[in-house]
């Protein structure tokens, strides 16, 4: 599918709530228009059931290569069952995290990557997407430099587009990642709600990149500029990157989940896209 | 200019509704719209919100709310809760609901907030709203809420706030101490609120689970765990209580059960129904399945009518008799799930008590002063299975001369009734001494009667004490005949002739009705039991009595119908063996041990008796016959007295033989032949018995004489037939009764022997096994 998408940003209504809570800076809110013309798209559309489509896919199985929760303590074991990763039948992706016994982990869920598959350096990236819920449960839609096998994290850089903590149901969070700015110390900032919640219904997550600067959005609210005056150390964002979507439960970032924590809990993602800038 | 006319109407109707306050203007009511009511969100932020009144809970200790000016979350003041200590004489708990007279309409909102704190960690038992001390129709609870020292904001999710159209109850709550011990809590800034930030609601009916029931037609039971677990901002589920209002119910089958709009189900007929509910649009969690079994299986005749005369009687419930005055006939004590019904049998009044698990009957307004009589009678029915160990168990309780319960002088005694007086679907006397009551010390001021066990449906009737001191029988007015067997052979239980058994209990608790006693007869003490269902004896020890044969008893009985000894080894194994009853003075029987078949012999532990009336019984032992492994008879068999005119003798020392007699003729057999002088009497002995025949010198015409007459001891042969025989060979066997217990004696009437020709008689033969003692085998008239 080719079209030229047309998106306007319009964000000052919504500082105007935002700024109480958040407080909402000038530099964030500057009203861009851009024509964007889709490059490559997943709306997982097909029978219930079925695995990710293994052109645009491939899978992370296990705890990560340091055996570690993918060095962030992380609880699950990732599989490619479609118990925890497929299609829903209604057009969605779901990644569901389970409460069992797994190769030693107490849960599993999933977590997918376009890695050798699609990557890209600038442009539109948004999934449409309704998120689990309750404490421990860690989602997120995310990027990662395509160099990374060479120059190894942080040095390759990532881009968190939306990452979201179950236990805080109305606030997401948009990152990047770099040397020297990496891990707690990343540039971060968050987006919130103050009478509605990110898993009652589906919302866009998105962010718009190019050569010293990317924007984060939700919906058709900029929230978030980063540019390099930002960053503390080097500006590692003018190479390709590639697209993660996971469910994590427990890890640093997001805490153990409670007895109270219902499983299992499932991401639908509505679609994948991006997008590349044209005239 | 449109919207402006709107809000011109608005504005209208609420001078109106204003005017209709203030002046009370006479109108008529058709001509106005649906009153609006306040939407106000504040309940106390600094102070009472508009409207709003607090009444304390009964029981509760009244000045426990207060309002604090110093400690406060936000503003000017807090609500503060001083929750007494256990024990505090103002009130046992703090407890009280925040209501307004006028409703609100709380639909705009989704949740009722608070911010609260405690003096120390603790557990609120309940907070809530919709409580407005009338129907309480939209009540919503939050159980266990934790406090703790800090601040901290809780909510109150409204389950469906378009219910809440004229809501008065704004806030209720209810606390104990903690651990005996009272504390401070401070809530502050409640209000509701539209949060939209709570997800993810989850209603649930039966708490969520698929519950079965059963139940009968006519029932009402309700639908119960009314719960809804909503997401709260943080991630975390609340359950909150849910008034049944909030939900619409359903029933899957309409024919078999209905449930009405606040969750009753009531049965209408024998089948299977599910009940399912909505809040909302969501559907609940949970069910109950109804399984009706229909009508109640009752008792179809009515109990057997009382006898006794009513000037002996005080009844509680009879349609015999004229009954007291009883306060209640279910006390409905904690924990009594117990329902009952009155209802009519054949014209026969009858109580019924379904889900019995126990009740109370109490008269206590009126006590009954029992101490002229002497048993207690209720007859019952009931369906269910009453195998052991299903009890059924009543208790009296007298409350004293104080007359009041706990005074200090109060006396009761449960007895517990099992099978075989319990039975299953018919009716059943429990007619019990009152002495048997033995913890019941007084029973001057009766004031209450408790039923309870295991069966959960009875059917109850002629609940009465009464005086029966003329029904019991004379007894026996001489002792029973005094044994004569040598102590060596005998393990004795209840005999002054012998040393008994030591330890033995002649009167264990088993629920019996049966009253114990040990009178004597011309000095020899016995063992009576008056008004007999039941009666068991348990050994301080468990008995072998593998080298006993049998068992002994001498008993007398003038009103008994039936009467069956029972030996009881663990298992338990029991067998009985019927007496016959009632006796022509005292009866003595010896029973084969082997009668008892399948009781370990080796592990006796008890033994029973069962019947009906009174039994006097005496010189209760086992005993061996013979003595030592000699199996020999230590005395000559009894010296015939028969006229010698009237003897054609055999084998005798008192008469003179039919002479030329073979002994021992060579029929084949295996039996070893001897004479042996026993007591200076020659007696003929078979051992190793297969058949025997003897050969008479010369036929006899047997035809002028009546019997045939034996003496035989055997100590362990288990089969013995004797034959006479005329030619043909015509033969007829006659069965004797081994082993034998000394010598028995038999005359057989020679009519048994048909068709053996009597006027030519010329063998006998006997047949069986064993070592057999014989002596005068003679024919007489």
């Amino acid at each position: 599918m080719k079209g030229n998408y047309s998106i306007l940003a319009v964000t000052a209504l919504f500082c105007a709530a935002l700024l109480t809570v958040w407080g909402c800076q000038d530099d964030d809110s500057a009203i861009v228009k851009r024509n964007w013309q889709l490059v490559w798209e997943d709306n997982f559309d097909g029978p219930a059931g079925q695995s990710p489509d293994a052109a645009n896919w491939t899978f992370d199985i296990g705890v990560g290569p340091g055996n570690d929760g993918w060095g962030n303590a992380e609880l699950q074991y990732y599989t490619d069952r479609p118990e925890n990763v497929s299609l829903d039948g209604d057009g969605n992706l779901a990644i569901i995290s389970r409460r069992e016994s797994y190769s030693g982990r107490p849960f599993t869920s999933a977590r997918i990557k376009t890695q050798g598959i699609f990557e890209q350096a600038y442009g539109r990236f948004e999934a449409r997407i309704k998120m689990p819920w309750g404490p421990g449960i860690w989602p997120a839609f995310w990027l990662l430099g395509a160099n990374i096998e060479e120059v190894p994290w942080p040095q390759c850089g990532e881009i968190d587009i939306m990452e979201y903590r179950g236990q805080e149901p109305n606030l997401i969070h948009g990152s990047v990642h770099g040397p020297g700015y990496s891990g707690g110390a990343a540039v971060t900032k968050s987006f919130g709600f103050t009478n509605d919640r990110f898993d009652v219904d589906f919302h866009l997550f998105a962010i718009e990149w190019g050569p010293g600067y990317i924007d984060y959005f939700v919906d058709d609210t900029l929230y978030q500029r980063i540019t390099p005056d930002d960053v503390s150390g080097e500006w590692v964002y003018d190479h390709p990157f590639f697209i993660i979507l996971n469910v994590a439960v427990g890890g640093n970032y997001v805490g153990f989940p409670t007895d109270q924590t219902n499983f299992p809990q499932t991401m639908l993602v509505d679609w994948v896209r991006v997008f590349r800038e044209t005239n | 200019m449109k919207k402006y006319n709107q809000n011109y109407s608005a504005i209208t109707i609420l001078i109106v509704l204003a005017l209709l306050t203030f002046f009370s203007c006479k109108r008529d009511i058709d001509d106005l719209k649906p009153a609006t009511f306040p939407t106000t969100a504040e309940v106390f932020i600094d102070g009472f919100s508009e409207g709003l009144a607090y009444a304390a809970f009964g029981g509760s200790k009244v000045t426990a709310f207060d309002v604090d000016t110093d400690v406060k979350y936000q503003g000017t003041a807090s609500m503060v809760f001083a929750v007494p200590d256990a024990g505090d004489p103002a009130g046992a708990y703090a407890g009280g609901a925040y209501y307004t007279t006028v409703g609100r309409d709380l639909t705009g909102y989704d949740a009722l907030t608070f911010w609260a704190k405690a003096s120390k960690s603790a557990t609120l038992d309940i907070v809530g709203f919709g409580n407005d001390l009338e129907e309480s129709k939209y009540q919503v609870t939050l159980q266990n809420v934790a406090l703790n020292t800090n601040w901290k904001k809780y909510i109150i999710p409204i389950p469906d706030p378009s219910k809440l159209t004229q809501e008065r109850g704004m806030f209720f709550y209810s606390e104990g101490p903690e651990n005996g011990l009272g504390y401070t809590f401070w809530i502050d800034e409640m209000k509701f609120e539209k949060l939209g930030t709570l997800a993810h609601p989850r209603p649930a009916i039966m708490e969520g689970q698929d519950q079965v029931v059963s139940a009968e037609t006519g029932q009402q039971l309700p639908v119960t765990g009314l719960i809804e677990t909503f997401n709260l901002p943080t991630g975390v589920d609340q359950t909150i209580g849910v008034a049944p209002a909030y939900f619409t119910f359903s029933s899957s089958e309409t024919s078999i059960a209905t449930v009405s709009s606040s969750g009753i189900v009531s049965v209408i007929d024998a089948g299977s129904s599910v009940i399912t509910a909505k809040l909302g649009d969501l559907d609940a969690a949970g069910s109950l399945t109804i399984q009706s079994a229909g009508q109640a299986v009752g008792p179809q005749s009515p109990a057997p009518t009382p006898t006794v005369s009513p000037d002996s009687v005080i009844s509680l419930f009879s349609n015999a008799y004229n009954n007291v005055p009883v306060d209640t006939w279910n006390t409905r004590w904690q924990f009594s799930t117990a329902e009952d019904f009155d209802l009519q049998i054949v014209g026969d009044d009858v109580k019924r008590y379904r889900d019995l698990n126990f009740v109370g009957i109490e008269f206590s307004s009126q006590t009954i002063n029992a101490t002229a009589m002497t048993h207690f009678h209720i007859d019952i029915w009931t369906p269910d299975p009453t195998d052991p160990p299903a009890a059924f168990k009543v208790l009296l309780v007298d409350f004293g001369a104080n007359g009041t319960f706990d005074g200090g002088d109060d006396s009761s005694h449960e007895l517990s009734f099992t099978r075989p007086l319990l039975q299953t679907g018919q009716w059943v006397s429990i007619d019990v001494p009152l002495a048997n009551f033995t913890g019941l010390v007084n029973r001057a001021h009766l004031a209450q009667l408790v039923l309870s066990g295991d069966l959960p449906n009875v059917y109850i009737d002629n609940v009465y004490f009464y005086n029966g001191g003329n029904v019991v029988s004379t007894g026996p007015t001489t002792a029973a005949p005094n044994p004569t067997r040598n102590p060596a052979d005998v393990i004795s239980i209840f005999s002054d002739a012998y040393t008994n058994v030591a330890g033995t209990d002649f009167n264990p608790d088993w629920g019996q009705a049966t009253v114990v006693s040990q009178p004597s007869i011309q000095g020899n003490k016995v063992l009576l039991y008056s008004g007999l269902n039941y009666q068991g004896t348990q050994f301080a020890s468990n008995l072998n009595v593998t080298t006993m044969t049998h068992l002994h008893l001498d008993y007398w009985t003038s009103n008994s119908s039936g009467l069956n000894v029972f030996l009881i080894s663990p298992g338990p194994t029991e067998t009985p063996v019927a007496l016959n009853v009632p006796t022509n003075g005292w009866a003595s029987i010896d029973i084969p041990l082997s009668s008892f078949s399948p009781v370990d012999l080796a592990d006796l532990i008890q033994f029973k008796f069962d019947g009906s009336g009174d039994i006097y019984l005496d010189n209760i032992y086992f005993y061996k016959t013979g003595g030592g492994g000699g199996n020999t008879p230590t005395t000559a068999a009894p010296t015939p007295t028969f006229s010698a005119a009237n003897v054609i003798s055999i084998f005798s020392d008192a008469y003179t033989n039919v002479a030329g007699t073979n002994l021992n003729p060579g029929w084949g057999q295996a039996t070893l032949v001897t004479e042996q002088m026993i007591a200076g009497n020659n007696t003929l002995v078979y051992t190793g018995l297969n058949y025997q025949g003897i050969e008479l010198g010369s036929s006899q015409n047997v035809s002028g004489m009546t019997h045939l007459h034996l003496d035989f001891w055997t100590a362990n042969s288990t089969e013995l037939k004797v034959f006479i025989i005329s030619p043909g060979p015509v033969e007829t066997p006659y069965n004797l009764t081994v082993p034998t217990s000394g010598w028995s004696s038999i005359d057989i009437p020679l009519s048994e022997f048909a068709p053996v020709d009597l006027t030519d008689v010329f063998q006998f033969k006997f047949e069986g096994n064993g070592k057999i003692y014989l002596d005068n085998i003679l024919f007489h008239n």
